[in-house]
């Protein structure tokens, strides 16, 4: 056995650091302060990262919402036999379902203001199959308005609220985009497209009664342009608005409809018709020749993937689907119109189609990400300068353990020890006055958000002014200290009191700013323990370099320290 | 076999502050025999301490230039491992202040070298040890403050809580440095006499003092001037 095993092996089988961390451990208030150090900077990490990056997620899901996982587009164009398509698409193993998509611009004449000069708004038009749209998207858990869900919530709404004469129906109409009481198709518009929602402080909407639009109807204008690219006669029609949708996504809540897809292919000529042959010389009743029959188009296919398959993985699927798709309509001779190469359509996961909603998310996920490390390496910085300052001060016990024959390696242990103890203590409590902050965190943020009640001020200012009276008390008996703590307690009170008397409730978080209605209230696990493991290890690094350094010194050099 | 317990020849020290070199021990020896007291006089600032320091191996002469010998081995030649254990049992110093863990009570002060030095089996040996510091401290007159802290004792009962500290792992020479400096001449008296009765069950001992009247009582008084030793 050489020196240094030797070494080793007697330092890790001696007691006396175990029982001197200890020691260091309980006798002193310092640990106390180092743990609650710990903990806040812990706790920090964790609430900061947890909410912020919750965020993200969910505006990252949000925008999924109403996508599904790969888009296949063909905007002007359009792809016929599409039914063909979605056919092969839905075979497909790495497919849960997919479904047709018209997406157009057009205008909507609003139902106000009173008079004739309506308001027109442009608009996103997206023309849908709802049963299968609701399949490959949650459009039904987007649909906003719903009749009261109990009688407790119906009295709480004023008696000439128009939602309390919603009809029964209305989440199916929205879900079917028809008016069942009539039968006429209907639309659905995002929640911000209209003046007539009113955003509250908790995310909810109140609809503006006279113009609660489940109840008006709108005109819609939409411009079919030829697959040549030119624009013909504009059409327009007039649709009960059926209920309205919210994605979270303010830019889709702001600019988009649904409307039925065969309503929107009617509207854009887009649906099945006779092909006839243009370049042939007429008939002669002035009729052109009759070339076949020419099919419905729709732009885009929208496709969900089965769970557990990655966008990635279905956007190859789908390529290869309507390879062979566009190859099958090539080789049919029934079928005069042939479908688009796969060179001339776009096969798209979500997150490539909604690049442009996602780059600013992203953005701000590399500027949190910064944020983070920044947070992160202050609190490191404090936990090690703790541990520093404290072991640092020891660095005469330290002369005096090895004066009287106590190892390096032992002395490394001692401190090794204490740091570990108190960050892994420390860490635990801040993990979890973390967890207790974020669970509560809507409630915390409500609290704030409203004006502080009488009691909280009254009792603040009686308790300082007690403090106040204690202060003189001290101060007559000639006790420095608790004078002065007193002091501190009563002005910090006071101030506080002054805080709470003039605070008016301010939301931080205001949804109408964010496009949440609440603020994430998960804790990130994976930065709760990582973090957990990170307080350890600056609390060890912290506590066992200063040791290390008093232990390499010489003995009585460690003594003399000051 | 020396004829010598600890022998210290030519020992040279030399502080460097700043870029002046100031030189303590210049070619210093000093010998001690199996069951000797020597005192080591000298003025303020004559390098006492640094001598005591180097012969505990507290501290480490400047390099080409003698060394120490216990037993007649050089100590020079010993391993880390070798130097802790040398600290630990072959010597035990006394410090002029004291020098106690402010965390531990007095008897767990005295307790402090046999806890270094025990592994695993401290458990069992704990008994054995505690019986033997305790009957120490009550021989120093401390059985009423074993579970006090230094800090409620007075700097003659810390004296000797540190002298019951290096005196546990019964070794063979103690190193004091100014024992009675800081107390009164009663203290100190009662504190040389415990001493001296350790000093008559065969402990060697090298006292540094600028007492005179406490040199008296060792078997030989050696000078430290400009840096050497005279004798
Ligand atoms: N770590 C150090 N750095 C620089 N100089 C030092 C150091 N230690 C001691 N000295 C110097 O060495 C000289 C001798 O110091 P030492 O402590 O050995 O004296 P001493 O004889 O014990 O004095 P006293 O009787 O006052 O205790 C002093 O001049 C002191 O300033
Ligand atoms: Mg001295």
């Amino acid at each position: 056995m050489n020196t240094r095993m030797r070494l080793q092996h007697s330092t890790i089988s001696r007691v006396y650091p175990v029982q001197l961390a200890n020691r260091y451990l309980t006798s002193r208030i310092i640990p106390l302060i180092a743990v609650a150090a710990v903990a806040l900077c812990v706790a920090l990490v964790v609430i900061v990262v947890s909410v912020m990056s919750g965020f993200l997620d969910m505006l990252r899901a949000s925008g999924r919402t109403l996508m599904g996982d790969v888009v296949i587009s063909c905007p002007i164009r359009g792809i016929p036999w599409y039914e063909q398509l979605i056919d092969t698409i839905e075979k497909l193993p790495e497919a849960q379902a997919a479904t047709p998509l018209i997406d157009t611009y057009g205008l909507v004449r609003m139902p106000y203001p009173e008079g004739s000069e309506k308001e027109v708004v442009t608009a996103n038009v997206w023309g849908i199959e709802p049963q299968g749209f609701n399949r490959v998207t949650d459009f039904s858990k987007a649909l906003y308005w719903k009749p009261p869900t109990s009688p407790e919530a119906a009295a709480l709404m004023l008696p000439d609220d128009p939602r309390l004469k919603l009809n029964q129906n209305i989440l199916n109409d929205g879900l079917d985009l028809m008016k069942s009481a009539t039968g006429e198709p209907g639309l659905v518009l995002g929640m911000h497209v209209s003046i007539a929602n009113e955003r509250m402080r908790d995310g909810s909407y109140r609809p503006r009664y006279q113009w609660f639009m489940p109840r008006q109807s709108v005109t819609l204008t939409l411009v079919p342009i030829s697959a040549k690219g030119t624009i013909a006669e504009p059409r327009e029609r007039v649709f009960p608005v059926v209920n309205e949708f919210k994605s979270g996504v303010y830019q889709i809540d702001k600019n988009r409809v649904m409307i039925s897809l065969s309503e929107a292919q009617k509207l854009l000529r887009m649906d099945a018709g006779t092909l006839y042959d243009m370049q042939a010389p007429p008939n002669a009743d002035g009729s052109l020749p009759v070339l076949g029959t020419s099919p419905a188009k729709v732009h885009k296919v929208l496709v969900r993937a089965k769970p557990g398959v990655t966008p990635d993985q279905l956007q190859a699927a789908v390529s290869s689907a309507y390879e062979k798709f566009a190859f099958d309509i090539s080789q049919d001779p029934s079928k005069a119109v042939k479908a688009p190469r796969v060179e001339s359509v776009t096969i798209l996961t979500w997150e490539q189609h909604l690049r442009d909603l996602i780059a600013p998310v992203e953005k701000e996920r590399e500027m949190m990400r910064i944020l983070f490390s920044i947070v992160y390496l202050v609190c490191a910085g404090l936990v090690l300068s703790i541990f520093w300052a404290i072991v640092q001060e020891k660095t005469r016990d330290v002369g005096i353990l090895r004066s009287v024959g106590a190892s390096r390696l032992g002395i490394l242990w001692i401190f090794l020890q204490y740091g570990l103890v108190i960050g892994a203590i420390g860490g635990l409590f801040g993990v979890g006055l973390g967890w207790l902050v974020i669970h509560n965190i809507n409630f915390i943020h409500e609290t704030i958000g409203q004006d502080a009640p009488a009691w909280s001020y009254i009792t603040s200012f009686l308790i300082a002014l007690v403090s106040l009276a204690m202060c003189v008390r001290g101060a007559m008996t000639g006790v420095l200290l608790s004078t002065l703590l007193w002091l501190v307690l009563g002005i910090t009170l006071a101030i506080v009191g002054a805080g709470l008397m003039l605070h008016r409730g301010t939301l931080i978080w205001d949804p109408s700013v964010y496009y949440f209605a609440t603020i994430p209230d998960q804790v990130d696990w994976f930065t709760a323990i990582s973090t957990w493991f990170g307080a350890v290890i600056f609390s060890v690094l912290g506590a066992s370099i200063p040791a290390a350094k008093a232990a390499d010194i010489h003995p009585v050099r460690a003594l003399r320290y000051e | 076999m020396s004829k010598f317990l600890l022998e210290a020849k030519n020992l040279r020290k030399t502080y460097t502050l700043g870029h002046v070199k100031v030189p303590v021990l210049r070619g210093a020896s000093f010998t001690l025999a199996q069951g000797e007291w020597v005192a080591i006089l000298g003025s303020s600032g004559s390098g006492k301490s640094t001598l005591l320091h180097l012969l505990g191996l507290l501290d480490e002469c400047d390099a080409d230039s003698g060394g120490v010998w216990f037993d007649g081995d050089p100590v020079a030649d010993l391993k880390f491992s070798a130097r802790n254990s040398y600290r630990n049992q072959s010597v035990g110093f006394v410090f002029q202040f004291y020098h106690l863990l402010p965390e531990l009570s007095v008897l767990e002060n005295a307790l402090l070298p046999n806890m270094v030095n025990a592994g695993m089996s401290w458990w069992s040996k704990r008994a054995q040890a505690q019986k033997q510091a305790t009957e120490l401290l009550d021989a120093f007159g401390l059985s009423h403050r074993l579970t006090h802290r230094p800090a409620e004792l007075s700097g003659g009962e810390r004296q000797r809580v540190a002298i019951a500290r290096a005196l546990a792992n019964q070794p063979r020479v103690l190193l004091a440095d100014e024992p009675t400096g800081n107390l009164d001449t009663k203290t100190g008296g009662e504190i040389l006499d415990l001493i001296a009765a350790k000093h008559r069950n065969g402990l060697s001992i090298a006292m540094v003092t600028h007492d005179p009247a406490v040199a008296a009582r060792a078997d030989r008084v050696v000078k430290l001037v400009d840096g050497c030793v005279a004798g």
